[in-house]
């Protein structure tokens, strides 16, 4: 599961997190603190998924969200929040084609597992 | 024209009653009967002629009472009218009365009598004069008024949420009328004369009623919202409208109150802003939470990482404590989020007494064995619009609550009903310790609770459900008789 990640998350405490507990499951993450700033990385690398705060300065989570379908079809995006299990944001996320959703008062564990999760089933939907 | 009196008269008109009779009064607008002392009618004025209806000749010389009384099938008018005649002439004394005269053309009049005795110089009885006064018409706009009146006391006295009362300058009250007794509990009796502070609260009277009434001398009226007090001390909040009472003259003789009961319009102000203020408090808490989220991960993810690592006994005792308190903050978190959370699902069309059993079969293990259930739920009610994963959340809810006031034991009692083909009413009382009255206006604030290990969120939670569903709840409770839980949802 050597994935690429993009972290993209508007506070760098909660990057770093993400970073270290990527490292461990073996994966390559790369973090930035904005929509604009990821969508300017992803014109430059690829990855194999995206993990995408909703609430972001500048750009929301969403809208980013949206472009990146356009742009890259195939490039699966975990959408992650403070705001917890909202029905609104699931609805709208899904909508604009995440492959999943996370709320950050999950426990840490199940997050790492679900993401994995999510981004499995994604690529396996793509292959069939 | 003269005066035609028959011969017989003439001899004593002649002596006593021609100064009398002389003149005009065959002119004069009432009846004038002169009468012998056997009844005899002797004299009658035009006006007596035109009223009765038959001719000169058709009168005199006929008893009175036959043709007073022509036509009236009253046999005891008919008696009484005599009496006080007899009665006029032995106590030689004057004597009114009022009786019905069956006139022109069938016409029925109402004539008020005036019978005074005629003695000649001896002081003996010569017979009778009889006044009378066509008062049919009095007595008519009498009779409307009185229905008028009455109809308005009617109208007054249906619309019970209005008072009228008078006080005179020195502020005692000297009318309680309509709404009174029923706004503010006294009789009449007990109030009238009174000073009408009894009515103010306290703390207002001193200054309150003294601007008002000075309003009133300056501007004519005055309009205020302000509280009156009833007889068992319960303040009402009123619309009070004050005015003048003038007198024919125009003089100040006093002034009119009339207060209008606004405790409903009350109530529904105090529902909104409470909505009003709940929704804010939604908005504010959504953010919170968000903002303590991020942190909140970060700490628990560094402290999942942490465990990982070789730590000596004491340092994972001590991890494992912050552990347990970060869950707990967490927990209190998705409580907010919970409370803050507007429903986007759409409403489905749902059985409510099915949601009652399936939350009372979820919680039913949890209920300690000294506490009774008793179920009256209405069968075959028309279903309602809802997310039942929701309302089973409320219902948890209060149930829980209802066995928590309990510690003792006793009986909670869940009964749905129709309440007039509008709503699904669902009631759930308990019989426990009873929610003091100070606490009523906080109940369904988030954060108020009165248990120690309560986030003080579930009833808040249950308001903002039950009013995204357009519904409303409602508590009523009494200190160590239990609390009602009244739910009430619209039909679909």
């Amino acid at each position: 599961m050597h994935y690429k990640i993009l972290v993209v998350d508007d506070e760098a405490p909660v990057r770093d997190l993400f970073g270290d507990l990527f490292k461990k499951e073996d994966c390559l993450p790369v973090s930035c603190g904005s929509g604009e700033e990821a969508l300017a990385i992803l014109e430059k690398e690829t990855f194999d998924v995206v993990l995408l705060d909703i609430k972001l300065p500048g750009m929301n989570g969403l809208d980013v969200l949206k472009e990146i379908r356009q742009k890259y079809p195939k490039l699966p995006v975990v959408m992650i929040t403070g705001f917890g299990f909202d029905e609104e944001l699931i609805t709208k996320s899904k909508q604009f084609g995440c492959c999943g959703y996370i709320g950050k008062n999950m426990p840490v564990a199940q997050i790492i597992v679900t993401f994995m999760q999510f981004v499995k089933e994604f690529k396996e939907k793509g292959k069939a | 024209m003269g005066v035609r009196f028959p011969s017989p008269a003439n001899a004593f008109m002649d002596n006593q009653m021609k100064d009398i009779f002389d003149g005009q009064i065959d002119n004069v607008a009432v009846l004038v009967l002169y009468l012998d002392k056997s009844g005899k009618i002797i004299f009658c004025n035009k006006k007596a002629e035109s009223i009765i209806g038959l001719k000169h000749d058709n009168i005199v010389e006929k008893n009175w009472l036959e043709v007073l009384c022509r036509g009236i099938d009253n046999a005891m008018k008919k008696e009484m009218f005599k009496a006080v005649l007899d009665d006029a002439l032995v106590y030689k004394r004057a004597r009114d009365f009022e009786c019905h005269l069956l006139g022109n053309h069938d016409n029925l009049r109402l004539i008020s009598w005036n019978i005074t005795p005629i003695s000649d110089k001896n002081n003996q009885i010569q017979g009778s004069i009889l006044f009378g006064q066509d008062i049919t018409e009095i007595q008519e706009r009498e009779n409307s008024i009185k229905k008028i009146d009455d109809s308005l006391k009617n109208i007054i006295s249906s619309i019970n949420e209005y008072a009228l009362y008078v006080i005179n300058l020195n502020g005692l009250i000297t009318y309680f009328g309509m709404g009174c007794e029923t706004m503010f509990g006294y009789h009449k009796q007990e109030i009238i004369f009174k000073h009408v502070s009894i009515l103010h609260k306290i703390d207002q009277i001193s200054f309150d009623l003294d601007i008002i009434l000075e309003r009133v001398r300056l501007f004519g009226k005055h309009e205020s919202e302000t509280e009156l007090l009833t007889k068992a001390g319960v303040a009402i909040p009123v619309r009070l409208t004050v005015n003048q009472f003038l007198d024919s003259h125009g003089k100040l003789t006093g002034y009119i109150f009339i207060a209008k009961d606004i405790t409903e319009t009350k109530k529904l102000e105090y529902q909104v802003f409470q909505a009003e203020k709940l929704a804010a408090l939604g908005q504010l808490s959504a953010g919170m939470a968000h903002e303590i989220n991020n942190p909140l991960f970060v700490i628990s993810g560094r402290l999942e990482m942490l465990k990982q690592e070789e730590l000596t006994p004491k340092l994972k005792e001590t991890l494992s404590l912050i552990d347990s308190q970060t869950n707990r903050i967490r927990k209190l978190v998705d409580r907010i989020l919970k409370f803050a959370r507007k429903s986007t699902q759409p409403l489905e069309v749902v059985d409510v007494n099915e949601i009652i059993e399936f939350a009372l079969a979820l919680i039913s293990h949890s209920i300690p064995p000294a506490v009774r259930i008793n179920k009256f739920l209405t069968k075959n009610m028309p279903k309602i619009l809802g997310d039942a994963e929701q309302l089973e959340e409320v219902f948890l809810n209060i149930i829980t609550n209802a066995y928590q006031a309990m510690p003792e034991g006793g009986v909670i009692e869940i009964s749905s009903d129709n309440f007039q083909n509008l709503y699904a009413q669902i009631q759930i009382t308990d019989t426990g310790i009873g929610i003091p009255a100070a606490n009523f206006k906080n109940i369904f604030m988030p954060f108020f609770s009165t248990k120690s290990q309560g986030t003080g969120l579930g009833l808040s939670v249950c308001h903002n459900i039950i009013n995204n569903h357009n519904g409303s709840i409602e508590l009523k409770s009494q200190i160590n008789q239990g609390s009602t839980f009244t739910i009430k949802l619209p039909f679909a």
